[in-house]
């Protein structure tokens, strides 16, 4: 029985300072990526792309781990809060995951010359995009409060292993995507001072946009459950 | 003149024209409620 929508943690008044920090992130990591980072020796300028492309991937791979834990939140203690962010977090990663294609696909075409080619990283990364649309409609599925948030928490901690299997697909299987330059198993990153710097900044930026549109989610999220609680009060 | 301009352009306009166009929408959703 569900008795109380609270936070289990305690509360916070971040939600304006989040936008406003994470606006102000993106104004200057677009001025350092567009402008300030070096010319790519090899790819020209284009490469700027990967300063939008690369943090959106990896915030969607954060985003899929906070549904995965909270998931195993909502499973394990039944409180609403954790849906509420389970949730709120797969809508915002599933916005960063297609992000991440689009982005890729227009830096696709003048580096490799197509929008889109049938390559392991993209295609798992397609896939991965797919099982949480798939998640979000699940949870379409059902009125049920209960049974909505426990059938999406199982898939919530199925979905998952795809992260995994997106990272490591240019390692393990025939890719035309390159190799990871940061995060690398068993190494350092390979990647010029400025241009680290910058990468750097833009996932600090893409952290904080998460953390905002998560903020703001949730709110909307939690209202919705305290509405349900009261009519069946 | 920077080359690929247009793409460099587009790919940045379309990520954070995307983000701006959901917190957007999260807003008028907390304006409903």
């Amino acid at each position: 029985m569900i008795e109380t929508t609270a936070s289990p943690l305690p509360a916070l008044r971040l939600r304006p300072w989040l936008g406003i920090v994470a606006t102000a992130l993106a104004m200057l990591v677009s001025w350092m990526g567009l402008l300030w980072a070096p010319t790519d020796a090899v790819q020209g300028d284009v490469y700027r792309v990967i300063y939008v492309h690369v943090p959106a991937a990896w915030l969607a791979y954060l985003a899929f781990a906070v549904v995965f834990l909270a998931s195993i939140g909502w499973l394990w203690t039944r409180r609403p809060w954790f849906d509420a962010l389970a949730v709120s977090s797969a809508e915002i990663g599933v916005l960063f995951t297609g992000l991440a294609i689009v982005a890729g696909s227009i830096w696709a075409k003048p580096t490799w010359g197509v929008w889109w080619t049938w390559d392991p990283r993209l295609v798992t990364t397609a896939i991965m995009f797919g099982m949480y649309v798939g998640y979000l409609l699940l949870r379409g599925l059902s009125t049920d409060f209960e049974r909505r948030a426990t059938r999406a928490a199982v898939l919530g901690i199925i979905a998952v292993v795809d992260v995994p299997i997106v990272h490591l697909s240019v390692l393990y299987m025939n890719s035309v995507h390159q190799l990871p330059t940061v995060l690398r198993v068993g190494g350092d990153p390979s990647l010029d001072s400025q241009m680290g710097m910058t990468l750097g900044f833009s996932v600090i930026a893409f952290t904080f946009v998460y953390f905002a549109l998560l903020a703001e989610r949730m709110e909307i999220e939690r209202r919705r459950q305290q509405r349900l609680l009261d009519v069946r009060a | 003149m920077i080359d690929n301009l247009g793409f460099i352009v587009a790919a940045y306009a379309v990520v954070w024209g995307g983000i701006a166009a959901y917190a957007v929408s999260l807003a008028r959703r907390r304006g409903r409620d």
